[in-house]
């Protein structure tokens, strides 16, 4: 019996670790791939009707705004955005966002890009982002990063990967996201938000601050912000 | 000289009591279980309150490590796994018998295997190590061996 006990432990490992490998090791998402319809296809879903403008998702005279700070190679940022684990952020989304309550301001803090890649990394895919904000599609783009985000230790954000994600959103102008990615004005943006982040003393992303009528609070720090801690800052603030 | 009512119920007594493996699987499996049980709690709650050492860029390296792509199997925390795992482990030895001693080594066998993957992804992928990880990959290896010595040894045999 000891030879079957053995062979079946070597079996189910091999099938355990066949399975984990598989999700953990995607290649990048084909352009027009199944997969990079459905992404997008949920994308949209998510943020059609909702006000854009640069890196701002919401009605630009909302009492409640939220400044969320994040890099987009950030796995905790993408558990965060989509929802996954409890991240509050769909619901915010499709709760206050949509009804003209709060707006979201996105602003770039280098964490998990600087701590394996490096500023240099970052600052190309953060501008790749940004530059798609010149056409009120940030959120479009931010939001297919993170579906499509890889483990952070690979070397997967280059050129053909940020070119990638731009094709899959329908209404971009290729060129003119090519020509403003050299925008001068969007890396100084870029280097902004990193010294405001350094400026509040914020040790990491994602990290959220509330800012309405009654003043300003920090919605989560070192902890992840689920839809309730967002909920009780938004009451403290609006 | 016959034996008494006497001798042969202190005879049994003894066969039923515990013996040092058992007990040694009972703690590590509680070990384990417990470990799980918190981790999977934290996973669940949004790691408000998860305690650990190391981290970088505002978050611990346990939670790098818990909200990895290598957390889950299929979807499902690789710590309910190990909630499973143990919970059987300990199942297991209120019954008797070769088959029941085999699904424990078994049970045991895959968690070690598993955790050795899982740490291997820790140490080499994400490059970060979560200390509740690593507890309860020391406490499967420990009780695998436990179990195999259990297995290959027998159920105790009245005196």
């Amino acid at each position: 019996m000891l030879g079957g006990v053995l062979v079946a432990a070597v079996a189910v490992i091999a099938v355990a670790i066949a399975i984990s490998a598989s999700g953990g090791s995607s290649a990048p998402v084909k352009v027009h791939s199944a997969q990079a319809k459905n992404d997008y296809t949920a994308v949209a879903t998510l943020l059609k009707g909702i006000p854009q403008t640069g890196t701002t998702l919401g009605n630009p005279k909302a009492p409640v705004t939220i400044d969320y700070y994040a890099d987009l190679e950030c796995p905790i940022c993408r558990l965060f955005t989509l929802g996954i684990d409890g991240g509050g952020f769909p619901q915010l989304v499709a709760n206050q966002i949509r009804a003209g309550k709060v707006k979201v301001v996105y602003k770039s803090f280098c964490t998990a890009t600087c701590t394996n890649h490096g500023q240099s990394t970052f600052n190309l895919q953060q501008v790749a982002a940004y530059a798609t904000g010149q056409q009120n599609l940030f959120w479009d783009y931010a939001e297919l990063f993170y579906r499509e985000q890889q483990v952070e230790t690979s070397d997967y954000v280059n050129a053909t990967f940020l070119k990638g994600l731009a094709e899959q959103i329908p209404n971009l102008d290729l060129t003119k996201w090519q020509t403003d990615r050299g925008d001068p004005a969007l890396l100084n943006q870029v280097e902004g938000d990193e010294q405001s982040a350094s400026n509040l003393g914020l040790g990491g992303t994602p990290t959220l601050i509330a800012i309405g009528a009654k003043g300003e609070t920090l919605v989560n720090s070192g902890n992840f912000p689920t839809y309730s801690t967002i909920q009780q800052a938004i009451s403290k603030v609006e | 000289m016959t034996a008494t009512a006497g001798q042969a119920e202190r005879t049994t007594t003894t066969t039923r009591r515990p013996g040092g493996l058992t007990i040694a699987i009972v703690v590590f499996a509680v070990i384990g279980l417990a470990i799980a049980g918190y981790t999977t709690y934290e996973h669940y709650n949004g790691f408000k309150t998860l305690l650990c050492l190391g981290g970088h860029h505002g978050q611990s390296s346990c939670e790098q490590v818990q909200s990895s792509e290598w957390s889950r199997l299929d979807g499902v925390p690789v710590s309910v796994l190990g909630l499973v795992g143990y919970f059987v482990l300990l199942v297991s030895l209120a019954f008797r018998g070769e088959l029941t001693r085999a699904l424990a080594f078994l049970v045991a066998l895959i968690g070690f295997g598993f955790s050795a993957y899982l740490t291997y992804r820790e140490l080499f992928t994400l490059k970060e190590i979560c200390e509740w990880c690593v507890g309860s990959a020391v406490c499967m290896t420990i009780l695998m061996v436990l179990t195999g010595i259990r297995f290959l040894r027998g159920d105790p045999q009245p005196v």
